[in-house]
């Protein structure tokens, strides 16, 4: 420890502080100042951007005794009195801010290069946060705001213009920022790890070292016997099993006697420090028999012989976890009677969330049980699995979910690091806490499933599809998470957005010896929807019709039922392929441009939610209660998690929409599971329609509570009455009440009034085994045209445009929807491009953020983006989802315009240079040989 | 016994020199330290003490003024495009420069460090527990080299990019140490050999970068990368051509260390591109597979000489 003396937002400091220690820890846990964020602590994402004596730095890797005597500015210091910055008001003004984990990094390094650069244009300032990563916006609104500000800073030079926002209106269907965002832009909102803990200990972990293994001893002495460590937990501690959905509880917070993956949690230690704790570890020793890895789709769909398998699961001697088949007409004759049948296989490697938020956690146990705060998209389930794998009862339980940084279905299981943290903190007594490394984030997973499939499509010679055929095998990895759900959901997702009779899949998912695969936006789907718009641009081409023609002769109608009795209710599909058909000028230029540049089309859809809750019980499948006090607020309260897409914001729009009220009196308390009622969670694109509609049910509620009230003490029949501008009252104003004076009349001699709203499903579907696979009640829909300049030398693919459109019902907040589908593009394209996790003999070999490439702004095109309105009857004012469905139609769309490019069909993903000129080569080949003939 | 962890801040080339001397077999100069402390981080480097050199005033300077241009070791690579007699004279190392890491590390990464980066592996740029679990490699005192499977060679590859710039511009620098300064050529830093690939001598500093500007020496650097920011190299290439029309080739991120070609007058285009090809030993350890960098190498090359108007 050495003295460090520094001024920090102006503040002269003096800390004491180890000598190698970086910036960032001495600004988050010296100081704790948590608004300045680590995301990777590797120097490759820009989350922990400062300036220090006015030049940015990456906070991570910048050791702090280089800032001796030095000006550290944090996102802190921005805003002056309670007044934000100009440029942070344009990042909450324009929608650049989602989970907003990004945000501070995002602002400082904006605003040194704006301070620089006081008329860049875009692309200027697209290379200029080329460092700084955001998973959620695809930069575009980041962008915008920079942009914005840039020329606002410009006109207003001496002229005094008005502060943005000012007079901003507020309704459905009118953009608004979250209500969030001016805490989020200025560092204020807490994460699970910037939360303090007195007193807590730390916790770090012993990870396996083999794929399969058999454990044979797990020797801690050495590391017991170290100063300042207070507990070490082992799996037999912990020995229920848990696991997301009911049929699959295969996981435990520690490995028990054997371990499945490289990176499976085989001990943990609590100690004073995070060092100490990681020094522990290092000391623990573990034996291990090292078993046969599964390590491939081949491997494990193989008959194991003598060798063990990953789990004593399932009738035969495989490592097959779930085989999923649904058959509707018969393939076989549509195949037969097809005049045209395209059959093609493909491979997609796993891709992982890339949240930019690292897991963490604190927990501690007091009179009421435990409490977690954690970064969670799904409270209510790590409610129950901490319920049972701790063996209390639920009401022992409450889960906090504080601000989160992202999730994309990565946050949606619940995690051991969770559970053994709650453990520790009961048999020590003392508070627990932990994060993850960005290496340990690779290997807890969860993401989209290596997958590999052989689809077959057929038509007519007028481009009318017959028949559509699926074999597809994915791997899941060590356990099972989601992955029932998955392996239907490859299948099941393709009966939609197109009519076809004969409709068949098999799905085989497999266990191998990799972190688990689970949920990851756009489940289940986007694999084979990559795979079959890709068949049905090939059926196109050999019929000699447009790719966009042929669509739009196949999709489903409005209110009808698809092959397996999916209840279609509005359908965007053709105004969407419409809008982007058009302004991407598809009919003058696709097939038409120069060789090496081309225009490709795909299409998709997706569920609003799940119909079946993952646990089937009564329960509504959202709660949401409102409570009016003698102030007039109304607070909501939801279990519905905000993980920075917008949910809170939108459960305040609905509430006020109903009630007439301004945004000033509406509060959303969200996902405490002692405080908030349940919600599912925020996985399956469920929220806006279930937790919107719970609700709007529980508004209307209030309105009828009220108009009883009003009525009776007026003495006047009851019935209806308007609820607007913060009034209450009826048509010929024998009622006209402002609202503070109706909720007296509401709250006298009764108090504070609290209501409830719930959302329940209507029954849906067929009667047949499988039939719950991908119903929900409301489908969006979408479609997507990229545009590609290919390298016909290098492969090399470089993205120049994606318009989009989305059918989202309605757009409840316009801004906040875009934000969705822009971002759902952006990491559409990742996986398009860039995005895969390899392995080496079971081992993550890219568990960072510099070898896992997640898009940077260069790197991500412009967007033109469309929202489709087409208003479902059941949605809240007939909003349907748009978080994940986006994601869909991207992909294909770009392996589609390398088609008309350069002519060849990319089959795996990423779609690789070395690949693509492989392809070009083999083409120019086969022509030579052809012309030699 | 683990050694204290020590940190200063040098005021002067001697002041780290000093210090150097003090901490021998222990000490690593932090310059911009991006690559440094990453590799610390991951446990990579172990020095315990580290010599901050980023405040010693003289070696961030630019001079101009004598028939060489001298670019000081710590001039940051975000600074070299301001300098009007870089922008004219020598581009292509402004490329080079700007197209290291993302801006934020160009901001603090120098011209010197990046000469002197270490070299870098998927098997090698990894954590501690990720090491031990893989079977620790050659360049982490193992016995094998991972990416081939068992091979007794590291073939970590060498990543600085503007190092192949600077050696096709015929780039020397000045090194000092206690008994005063030498000049060597960029190449001489490098020993081509994964484990240990630098030559500069231990305890001595580099102090600037020279050039030699107004000899007509033509220079085109390309970078082949997944991504456009943030992303090491999977091949850089430099070519240049002087007034004589003598070309020089240099390939980086394929091989252990720099690979230079310098062809005959009167060779053959494909021949040559041929030849250099199969120059570097590489192995796969790159996001991209080694045939495809191979066949890069040729498209590069070639794409260079058309733009230098030699093909
Ligand atoms: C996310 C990320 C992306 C990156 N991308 C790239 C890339 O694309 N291309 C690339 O080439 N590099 C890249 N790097 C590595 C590194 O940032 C650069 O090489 C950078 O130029 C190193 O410069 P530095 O000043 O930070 O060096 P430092 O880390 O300070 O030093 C590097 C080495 O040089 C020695 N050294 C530095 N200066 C002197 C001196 N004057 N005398 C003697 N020894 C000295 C140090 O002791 C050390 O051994 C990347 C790093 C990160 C974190
Ligand atoms: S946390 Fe510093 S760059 Fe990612
Ligand atoms: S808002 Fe940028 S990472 Fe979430």
């Amino acid at each position: 420890m050495k003295a460090l003396q520094l001024t920090v937002n102006g503040k002269k400091l003096q800390v004491m502080v180890p000598e190698h220690e970086m910036l960032s820890t001495v600004i988050r846990e010296t100081l704790g100042m948590t608004g300045t964020k680590t995301g990777c602590s590797q120097g490759s994402c820009g989350a922990c951007t400062v300036l220090v004596n006015q030049e940015p730095v990456l906070s991570c890797i910048t050791p702090a005794f280089r800032c001796e005597g030095a000006e550290i500015s944090t996102i802190e210091g921005l805003a002056n009195a309670g007044e934000l910055h100009d440029l942070q008001k344009q990042f909450v003004e324009k929608g650049a801010i989602q989970c907003g984990f990004c945000t501070p990094g995002m602002v400082m390094t904006a605003l040194d290069f704006t301070r620089k650069n006081p008329s860049a244009k875009i692309q200027d300032i697209k290379e200029a946060l080329s460092g700084n990563v955001c998973r959620c916006t695809g930069y575009k609104k980041i962008i915008e705001a920079v942009a914005t500000y840039v020329s606002e800073s410009q006109m207003k030079k001496g002229k005094n213009t008005k502060p943005a926002g000012a007079e901003r209106k507020y309704g459905i269907g009118i953009s608004r920022p979250s209500l969030e965002a001016g805490r989020k832009v200025q560092g204020m909102a807490d994460y699970a790890d910037d939360y303090p803990l007195k007193n807590a200990l730390h916790v770090k972990f012993v990870r396996s070292l083999y794929p399969h293994a058999k454990i044979t001893g797990v020797f801690t002495d050495e590391a017991k016997a170290m100063e300042g460590v207070r507990y070490i937990a082992c799996g037999e501690e912990l020995p229920v099993k848990f696991g997301v959905l009911p049929i699959s509880q295969d996981e435990l917070a520690m490995a028990i006697h054997k371990t499945r993956y490289v990176g499976e949690i085989v001990a943990a230690v609590a100690a004073d420090t995070e060092a100490i704790a990681e020094k522990a570890c290092q000391r623990i020793k573990v034996h291990y028999e090292p078993l046969k890895a599964y390590l491939t789709i081949d491997d494990s769909l193989k008959d194991a012989g003598e060798s063990e398998r990953i789990h004593e699961y399932g009738k035969y001697n495989n490592n097959v976890h779930k085989k999923a088949e649904l058959r509707f007409g018969d393939q076989e004759k549509g195949l037969k009677e097809a005049d045209i049948v395209s059959a093609m296989s493909f491979e997609m490697e796993g891709v992982s969330h890339g949240f930019t938020e690292p897991h963490a956690a604190s927990a501690w146990w007091d009179e009421n049980g435990l409490t977690i705060i954690t970064a969670t998209q799904v409270p209510h389930y790590l409610h129950r699995a901490l319920a049972r794998t701790l063996e209390v009862p639920l009401s022992r339980v409450r889960v906090i979910k504080p601000h989160v940084g992202g999730g994309f279905g990565g946050k949606s299981d619940p995690f051991p690091h969770e559970i053994i943290i709650a453990h520790i903190a009961r048999k020590t007594g003392r508070p627990v806490r932990v994060r993850l490394n960005r290496e340990e984030v690779f290997l807890t997973n969860h993401g989209r499933h290596p997958s590999r499939m052989t689809i077959r499509i057929g038509a007519g010679r007028d481009g009318i599809f017959n028949v559509l055929d699926a074999d597809i095998a994915i791997d899941g990895g060590a356990y099972g998470s989601f992955g029932v759900v998955t392996s239907y959901y490859n299948g099941v997702l393709l009966q939609a957005p197109y009519k076809i009779e004969n409709f068949g899949f098999k799905t085989y998912r497999v266990y191998t010896n990799k972190p688990q695969c689970g949920a990851m936006r756009g489940h289940g789907a986007v694999n084979s929807r990559f795979a079959v718009e890709c068949l049905i641009d090939d059926l196109a081409h050999r019929l000699n019709m447009d790719p966009v023609e042929i669509r739009m002769k196949n999709f489903l109608d409005a209110d009808s039922l698809t092959v397996g009795q999916y209840r279609i209710t509005s359908n965007g599909s053709v105004e969407s392929i419409r809008k982007v058909a058009e302004q991407s000028s598809w009919k003058k230029r696709h097939g038409a441009l120069e060789y090496g540049h081309g225009l490709g089309v795909g299409c998709g859809f997706f569920i609003s939610g799940s119909a079946l809750p993952i646990i089937r019980n009564e329960l509504p499948q959202s709660t949401v209660h409102l409570k009016v006090d003698f102030d007039g607020r109304v607070l909501i309260s939801s279990g519905a998690s905000d993980i920075g897409q917008g949910s809170d914001t939108m459960l305040a729009m609905i509430v006020g929409e109903e009630l007439g009220l301004s945004p000033d009196m509406v509060f959303v308390l969200g996902a405490d599971t002692l405080l908030t009622p349940v919600d599912m969670g925020s996985y399956s694109s469920r929220v806006t329609f279930m937790a919107g509609n719970a609700a709007r049910d529980a508004a209307e509620n209030l309105k009828r509570e009220i108009i009883n009230a009003v009525t009776a003490s007026l003495g006047i029949p009851g019935g209806e009455l308007l609820f607007s501008n913060n009034r209450v009252f009826s048509n010929d104003k024998t009622v006209d009440l402002d609202w503070n004076k109706a909720v007296e009349i509401l709250t006298a001699k009764r108090g504070a009034v609290s209501v409830s709203g719930k959302y329940i499903s209507p029954k849906l579907g067929g009667d047949f085994k499988g039939a719950g696979a991908g119903l929900s009640p409301s489908y969006s829909f979408g479609a997507c045209v990229a545009e590609v300049r290919v390298d016909p030398e290098t492969g090399h693919v470089k993205l120049l445009h994606v318009w989009g459109a989305h059918d989202c019902g309605k757009a409840l907040n316009p801004m906040a929807v875009e934000g969705q589908l822009e971002g759902s593009w952006h990491m559409g394209i990742g996986q398009a491009m860039s995005e895969e996790m390899k392995y080496h003999e079971g081992l993550l070999l890219n568990n960072n953020f510099l070898d896992y490439k997640i898009p940077t702004s260069l790197d991500t095109p412009d967007f033109s983006t469309n929202i489709i309105e087409t208003i479902d009857p059941e949605g809240p004012f007939g909003a349907k989802e748009c978080g994940e469905g986006a994601l869909h139609p991207v992909i294909p769309a770009i392996a589609n315009a390398i088609y008309d490019a350069v002519g060849v069909r990319v089959t795996r993903l990423p779609i690789k240079a070395d690949e693509v000129l492989a392809l070009i080569q083999k083409k120019k080949l086969n022509e030579m040989k052809e012309q030699m003939l | 016994m683990i050694a204290e962890n020590k940190y200063m801040l040098a005021g002067s080339v001697d002041e780290a020199l000093q210090a150097a001397k003090q901490y021998a077999g222990s000490y690593r100069f932090l310059a911009g330290g991006t690559d440094v402390i990453s590799n610390k981080i991951q446990g990579n480097d172990t020095a315990s003490c580290l010599i901050d050199i980023s405040r010693i005033r003289e070696l961030k300077e630019i001079n101009g003024t004598g028939s060489w241009l001298k670019i000081g070791s710590l001039v940051k690579l975000e600074e070299l495009k301001n300098h009007e007699l870089i922008r004219e004279e020598f581009p292509a190392l402004i490329q080079a420069a700007h197209s290291v890491g993302s801006p934020l590390i160009r901001k603090t990464a120098t011209l010197g460090g990046n000469l002197l980066c270490e070299n870098r592996c998927v098997f090698y740029n990894q954590s501690e527990w990720w090491r031990e679990a893989v079977g620790y490699c050659l360049k982490c005192n193992g016995d094998i080299c991972i990416a081939t499977g068992g091979k007794k060679n590291c073939f970590s590859k060498f990543v600085s990019d503007t190092a192949p710039v600077l050696i096709a511009l015929n780039a020397e620098v000045e090194i000092a140490d206690e008994t005063g300064v030498k000049i060597i050529p960029v190449r001489q830093l490098y020993t081509s050999n994964g484990i240990n690939s630098l030559a500069i001598p231990a305890g001595s500093l580099m102090k600037s970068i020279q050039l030699l500007p107004g000899t007509g020496l033509r220079c085109v650097f390309m970078k082949l990368r997944p991504r456009e920011a943030v992303d090491f190299t999977s091949l850089t290439t430099a070519v240049s051509v002087d007034g004589n029309k003598k070309i020089k080739i240099v390939l980086g991120g394929v091989d252990p260390g720099p690979v230079i070609y310098e062809p005959e007058a009167g060779f053959d285009p494909e021949e040559m591109l041929e030849k250099v090809m199969k120059k570097p030993r590489m192995v796969d350890n790159d996001f991209y597979p080694r045939g495809y960098r191979r066949e890069m190498i040729k498209v590069f090359i070639r794409r260079s000489l058309v733009e230098l108007k030699i093909i």
